[in-house]
């Protein structure tokens, strides 16, 4: 198996394969059998293999970039102002 | 008892304007942050989330309702965004995908900060700053406000291919300006 899957046109493949749908694989968007491919390649690519990590830690990093809502009033109460000078539609 | 969009959208189409506020209130904030950050100005981005409801209040009558309602407010807010940051001086391009594949663009300070959140936080601000608009804005909806890529992608009116294809390169870049940040990071 791991024979079959260092084989330079496989490796290739799979490589160019995980490199376009890492993220794909880490939103949980890829059907099983690619899932499957793509697990099988880092188990043998040390490249794609950091590359997925580091993919999965920069994901999670933007998410924790979301700023608590102020409680806004402040945006809404703008626009209500605005509103509140036009016509019904 | 909250009611849901559809309902208010409805109202608000029998020009029921305490509805429309309601969706105002409801929605104001979060359009509000994707707009700052695709702006970087505080006050523009105010500006463009009231124009953006001004203007779905002028066109209630023609939402259909085969999208959310949220989506199809974003997709105004969002490209008045575009729109204006696009002429503005132009931000870094995103490349080939094996630009960003191989090597990361900026190792950052040095390893004796690798692994302090302050400065992940700050590299990350950057990096996403420096995204063109057209690629900023996918990873914004998506991986920093969390909507799903079907909301994401309508939003930018993009097939969904396009559109995980271009929140993949804006990953990229993003990830290889701040590899040297990442926790147990490093790419070779």
């Amino acid at each position: 198996m791991i024979r079959q899957l260092r084989h330079p046109l496989r490796f290739h493949r799979d490589h160019r394969f995980t490199m376009e749908h890492a993220s794909e694989y880490l939103d949980g968007e890829l059907p099983e059998p690619d899932c499957r491919r793509v697990d099988q390649h880092t188990g043998v690519c040390p490249g794609c293999r950091r590359l997925v990590e580091s993919l999965r830690r920069t994901i999670a990093g933007l998410a924790g970039l979301r700023e608590p809502r102020p409680g806004g009033e402040d945006v809404a109460a703008g626009v209500i102002a605005r509103l509140r000078n036009k016509p019904a539609p | 008892m909250i009611e849901r969009d559809a309902v208010l959208v409805r109202r608000s189409q029998q020009g029921d304007r305490a509805a429309f506020e309601v969706l105002v209130r409801r929605h104001a904030d979060q359009l509000h942050a994707v707009v700052v950050r695709l702006l970087d100005d505080r006050h523009e981005a105010e500006e463009v989330t009231q124009e953006a409801f001004l203007r779905a209040w002028r066109g209630i009558q023609g939402f259909k309702g085969d999208a959310q309602f949220f989506t199809w407010l974003y997709r105004i807010g969002v490209n008045e965004a575009r729109r204006r940051a696009q002429r503005r001086p132009a931000a870094r391009g995103v490349g080939s995908l094996e630009d960003q594949v191989v090597e990361p663009r900026d190792r950052g300070p040095g390893p004796h900060q690798a692994f302090e959140n302050a400065d992940l936080r700050a590299a990350l601000e950057r990096a996403v700053r420096e995204l063109e608009p057209d690629y900023r804005a996918p990873l914004i909806l998506r991986d920093v406000e969390g909507l799903s890529t079907a909301q994401a992608a309508e939003i930018m009116g993009l097939s969904e291919a396009a559109f995980k294809s271009r929140l993949h390169r804006a990953r990229l870049v993003v990830r290889a300006a701040v590899d040297s940040y990442l926790p147990d990071g490093g790419t070779t």
